[in-house]
């Protein structure tokens, strides 16, 4: 989702100047709270353009700030550190769980041997 | 025969003299008809035991098999039956654990806490202490719930089905039987059968619940004890509160109930439509309040599922019935492969508003009334139902039964609107869904950009 705004905010820098009627969505869409989506796709474009511009404000900085490099930002640094602590998250879930079935597993083969012993 | 199938002949003869009697041997108005039928099927399978209890519990869930009258009958169904005598349980014990239940727990109650007709369950503590899947440490002496899947279920539920699938072979070679599809009915439900009785798929499903869930503080899941859990013993963290079902104004009054219900509303809605595994059959007995006022969810018999693409028509047909736009949820609806034939789309449009009006625009209101109006509408258009939407569908009518056993007042709708709403709006702001939505402007100069 962040892509594609950086995106379309990237095509809203470039033609800053172009459309008028742009402009008015994104003044539109500013004064929306999220779920009012009561004129359906009217104001979800308004509501889009609001975003877009908002990123926009941010793909500025972010080129200011590193002299138009293209070096991470910090925005994009945090992003990458929730999403590794999502997936870190994910794979020792999945270890876990591999464990549990391993120790249900090994009491079977346990109680196996017992039976067998008796 | 075998002694079993006569047996089997016999109580469904005995429930089809019943309900013929009282349906008037079919004079009495369908409706009527109908329930009659219902009933005695429900009797007969309580009758006929634990296979035929699953296999109605499994309709209750499908209003795209079964009518209605059916589905809101066969959820009634109870399965009380005896306990176990203690020494058959330890058997069972001995035999899956590999030990005494005295040498494995701390202590071990020998009275069951609750009886079913698949598993009987015991409470018991930790000798010694164990780390959870979720990397909680459960010390020992913690209270811990042991289920034990009852000695003799598995055999008998192997002979009725060596029953069943003699008369499936049969039913498919009688036509107006063949409609149904009795072999491929058949192998679903054994499939279902084979997992629960497979305590540790329950177990798995549990952990990945309660992952799907940690952020939530409001949501408690029983841990598994792996060590001394398999397929016939599943021992997990015991949950200390009320069952639903027993919840009274006394212990009402000592939690924030309205906060609770909407909680638990929304626990589902995020299992449909973020995580797209949701539980099918929530019913007050599965459900305890825990004394320091969270949710916990002790059952994962039946579980649906949603593909992404669904959960978003779902999150549409939602919106639009909280909203009271029928015309919208019919046609997310279709997304979900509701098909309406354009020749009764009017119709269905305006019946729909219609219940729209009478259950769902008071306050509070009855998302049941509506649905049972909504599947007796398709019905009457001879509609097929999608076996997932008929699911979730069903499954709304028992979130809102859960909602109201802890807050008897709750609406579901406006409880559920925020939630559903917030999703929507992200929802629509989706990759796929711009490039749909674009002004045609917009996504010409997308595409100039991109070549
Ligand atoms: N972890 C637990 N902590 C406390 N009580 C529990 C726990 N697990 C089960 N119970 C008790 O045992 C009862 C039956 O458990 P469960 O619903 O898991 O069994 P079941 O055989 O699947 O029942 P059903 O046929 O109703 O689905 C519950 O209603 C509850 O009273």
């Amino acid at each position: 989702m962040r892509d594609v705004l950086r995106f379309l905010a990237a095509w809203a820098l470039v033609h800053e100047s172009a459309d008028e009627g742009w402009r008015a969505a994104v003044t539109r869409g500013a004064g929306l709270s999220p779920g009012d989506l009561e004129r359906g796709p009217d104001d979800f474009v308004d509501g889009l353009a609001a975003l877009v511009d908002a990123e926009k404000e941010r793909l500025k900085r972010d080129l200011a700030a590193d002299g138009g490099g293209v070096a991470p930002t910090e925005g994009a640094s945090d992003r990458r550190d929730a999403d590794l602590t999502a997936a870190l998250e994910a794979v020792r879930f999945d270890l876990a769980e591999l464990r549990g079935r391993i120790e249900s597993l090994q009491t079977s083969v346990d109680a196996l041997h017992a039976e067998r012993d008796d | 025969m075998s002694a079993r199938g006569r047996a089997i002949a016999a109580v469904a003869l005995r429930s089809g003299a019943s309900a013929a009697w009282r349906s008037g041997f079919g004079l009495r108005p369908r409706a009527e008809r109908r329930r009659a039928v219902a009933r005695a099927l429900r009797l007969a399978c309580e009758a006929l035991g634990p296979t035929f209890i699953k296999l109605g519990q499994l309709a209750s869930v499908r209003p795209d098999l079964v009518t209605p009258e059916m589905v809101f009958e066969l959820e009634r169904l109870q399965d009380r039956v005896p306990a176990v005598p203690v020494d058959a349980i330890r058997d069972v014990i001995r035999r899956e654990l590999g030990a005494a239940p005295e040498h494995l727990f701390a202590s071990f109650d020998p009275e069951p806490i609750a009886t079913a007709s698949i598993a009987q369950v015991h409470e018991a503590t930790l000798a010694a202490p164990y780390r959870c899947v979720n990397g909680r440490l459960l010390e020992a002496g913690a209270r811990v719930a042991v289920k034990v899947v009852r000695p003799g279920v598995a055999r008998l539920i192997a002979d009725d089905l060596a029953v069943a699938r003699r008369w499936a072979e049969r039913a498919e070679r009688i036509r107006w039987l063949a409609r149904w599809g009795p072999n491929a009915l058949l192998r679903e439900f054994e499939s279902s059968l084979a997992r629960e009785l497979d305590l540790r798929v329950e177990g798995r499903v549990g952990d990945r619940f309660a992952f799907d869930f940690a952020d939530d503080p409001l949501v408690m899941v029983p841990a598994v004890v792996w060590t001394h859990t398999t397929r016939s013993v599943l021992t997990s963290e015991f949950v200390d509160g009320w069952l639903l079902s027993e919840l009274g104004e006394a212990e009402r009054a000592g939690i924030d109930a309205r906060a609770l219900a909407t909680h638990g509303a929304e626990v589902f809605m995020r299992q449909v439509l973020v995580f797209g595994r949701y539980h099918a059959d929530l019913h007050p007995a599965n459900l305890i309040v825990t004394r320091d006022g969270r949710i916990g969810y002790i059952d994962f018999g039946i579980a649906g599922r949603t593909t992404p693409p669904q959960r978003q028509a779902i999150a549409q047909v939602l919106v639009a019935t909280a909203y009271g736009d029928a015309e919208r949820a019919l046609r997310a609806s279709r997304a979900l492969g509701l098909e309406v034939p354009e020749a009764v789309e009017p119709a269905l449009r305006s019946g729909v508003a219609r219940l729209m009006r009478a259950h769902l625009a008071r306050s509070p209101a009855d998302v049941r009334g509506f649905v049972t109006g909504f599947l007796g509408l398709l019905a009457e258009h001879r509609i097929a139902i999608p076996e997932g939407y008929g699911m979730l569908v069903k499954a709304l009518v028992t979130v809102e039964g859960v909602a109201r056993a802890i807050d008897p007042d709750i609406d579901l709708i406006e409880a559920s609107k925020p939630f559903t709403t917030r999703l929507v709006a992200a929802q629509l702001l989706r990759p796929e869904r711009l490039r749909e939505r674009l002004p045609a402007a917009l996504r010409a100069a997308l595409a100039e950009l991109m070549a």
